[in-house]
């Protein structure tokens, strides 16, 4: 059994693991685009900030590719896909056979239409090539603008504030993390970092980004930056994209492979062709929380995934237990945050508990559907947070212990002895 | 494989592990050295309906914190089964996505809120620093199949026992 894995992050490695627990021998092949060992992509702000070495983004072992008998093509890009061959091509035309594929291609930074983003100065944040190109702009740079206030936005944010820059975000929806965290919540974290003096604006998107030509057209002086849509213009050497995320399906174009934003992939993480496996940020599966399809691109699932993906390659059948799309942790400056499943109630059907005291930075909220939590923000006291978003994946009912849940200290004890 | 098996109803809540366990992590090796440095306890005795009820790692077969670990850091070793982010060539950037994970809830911040702390099975010990320190012997220290076959003869032995 020939396997072949596109891809060379996280869904990647848990799959060659699991491959290798259950068979030592299959011959396995990795190919990326990228050059150099597998990395975390998640600590690339840290990176850029210059707190951890291009070493240390490492995610395993130097010798892991050998002790796991792994052939690697790296540098290079697959081109597409030919099922018909069950075969992979390289730029150049080169191919190679599999038995077994894994797409684990990841995603790649969406750059929104916005006139000028193509121009110098621009960069996203998604790989350790975005951060040295960041890192190589920064001698020069006093100011800088974060298209969009996510978890990426806000990461590079912190990062380039740690290198000394002047950083402004600009965020179109009225709140940071408008994804992750409800109004709320995102007050207390923006307030945070604002403290730090990072500064925001929030509810405004971005007309133009303007080079050096365009800037001293409009401005009559020398500079660059980027001009808003309510009229500001704000001054700045290096704008980061980070409006969100597309996953890599280019090469699996016309290939009969089920593509709706993701790799739609089955319970088995195997695609609309079998033997031909998709994980990580570029798969879609079903959601643990609202059932439906879609991508969860975030850590953990991507790892999830492609451990479940390499079982089943290797011919041992396991079903991928849904997993939660949302869920994140962050802590900028100092308060730590929280945000599971559902937090933003769409309709009158839930039932929410909220406590929030704003001195302490302290702030709980569980959001509840029929006796079953679906979504939940810690801020400050992130404890329960691992027992909090167990109940949500398994869809508990907590209808007999629903007042515990609201306790700072609600942990795994209770249930222990509810079980008992 | 050895694991750490927890019997809830020997448990009194003395709090001895929880000594005994940062002791076993403090630089001085002994409890008041570890009071003085601030060291927590890798183990946490909750109090629930005045019961102390022991809640520890398990160190999972498929470990949801090891998955969540984006810096590499928590790991499994494969040949003792310990789960632990100590002591790997990774090291811990403190995001928190292992505390999110942990169904059992085990994980915290350190103190200094820099890196994330859980059991590490006292991996330098013969036998954990909690289970030596238990006098109720609410937790023992034991192969996993052992445990089954205690815990199967428990179970007969109260089906056996005649009905109130």
């Amino acid at each position: 059994m020939r396997h072949v894995i596109i891809g060379n992050s996280i869904a990647a490695i848990k799959a060659v693991e699991a491959i290798r627990s259950v068979d030592r021998k299959a011959p396995i092949t990795i190919i990326a685009d990228e050059h150099g060992p597998a990395y975390s992509r998640c600590l690339l702000p840290d990176y850029l900030a210059g707190t951890r070495s291009e070493a240390d983004l490492s995610i395993r072992s130097r010798d892991f590719y050998r002790q796991m008998g792994v052939e690697l093509v790296l540098g290079r890009a697959v081109t597409k896909v030919v099922p018909a061959d069950r075969e992979v091509e390289l730029a150049g035309g080169l191919r190679y056979g599999y038995d077994r594929l894994l797409i684990a291609t990841g995603s790649s930074t969406f750059m929104p239409p916005i006139p000028g983003l193509g121009g110098n100065g621009v960069f996203g944040l998604r790989s350790l090539g975005d951060a040295k190109a960041i890192q190589s702009a920064l001698p020069g740079a006093r100011r800088a603008v974060v298209v969009g206030a996510g978890l990426v936005g806000l990461e590079a944010a912190y990062a380039l504030y740690r290198r000394g820059l002047e950083v402004t975000v600009v965020e179109k929806m009225p709140q940071i993390l408008p994804q992750q965290f409800d109004r709320r919540a995102a007050h207390i974290l923006r307030q945070d970092m604002e403290t730090e003096g990072i500064r925001f604006i929030l509810g405004c998107g971005i007309q133009e980004v303007a080079g050096p030509s365009l800037w001293s057209r409009v401005m009559g002086k020398a500079g660059q930056g980027v001009f808003l849509e309510g009229g500001e213009r704000l001054k700045a050497e290096l704008v980061v994209v980070a409006t969100g995320a597309v996953p890599n399906v280019g090469l699996v174009q016309d290939t009969g492979i089920k593509v709706n934003r993701g790799i739609v992939v089955d319970r088995f993480m195997q695609t609309s062709i079998p033997g031909i496996y998709a994980a990580g940020d570029v798969a879609e599966t079903r959601d643990a929380v609202t059932g439906l399809y879609g991508l969860s691109p975030i850590w953990p699932n991507a790892a999830a995934q492609g451990r479940i993906a390499g079982l089943n390659m290797a011919g041992v059948q396991r079903e991928y237990s849904s997993m939660v799309g949302m869920q994140n942790a962050v802590e900028f400056r100092e308060v730590p945050a929280i945000a599971v499943g559902i937090v933003n109630t769409p309709g009158d059907d839930y039932e929410v508990f909220a406590d929030y005291r704003p001195d302490k930075n302290y702030y709980r909220k569980l959001v509840m559907k029929n006796d079953v939590l679906v979504g939940m923000i810690l801020v400050g006291d992130i404890r329960s947070a691992g027992v909090l978003s167990g109940l949500i994946k398994k869809k508990a009912n907590v209808r007999t212990f629903k007042h515990l849940l609201r306790r700072p200290d609600f942990g795994y004890g209770h249930l222990l002895v509810k079980l008992a | 494989m050895q694991r750490i098996m927890l019997h809830l109803d020997r448990c009194n809540g003395c709090l001895t592990c929880t000594l005994a366990c940062a002791a076993a992590h403090s630089k001085s090796g002994h409890i008041i050295g570890a009071m003085m440095e601030g060291v927590q306890s890798r183990i946490h005795i909750q109090s629930v309906k005045g019961k102390a009820v022991p809640v520890l790692c398990r160190h999972c077969e498929e470990p949801a914190c090891v998955d969540a670990c984006m810096a590499g850091a928590m790991q499994k070793n494969p040949v003792t089964g310990i789960v632990t982010n100590d002591g790997n060539e990774q090291s811990c950037v403190g995001c928190w996505m292992c505390i999110m994970a942990c169904p059992y809830g085990v994980i915290v911040q350190s103190k200094d809120g820099t890196v994330a702390v859980k059991c590490d099975g006292c991996k330098d010990r013969e036998i954990p620093a909690c289970v030596e320190a238990c006098h109720t012997r609410a937790l023992e220290y034991m192969d996993v199949d052992e445990f089954a076959a205690v815990k199967r003869q428990e179970t007969a032995y109260q089906l056996a026992k005649p009905a109130v």
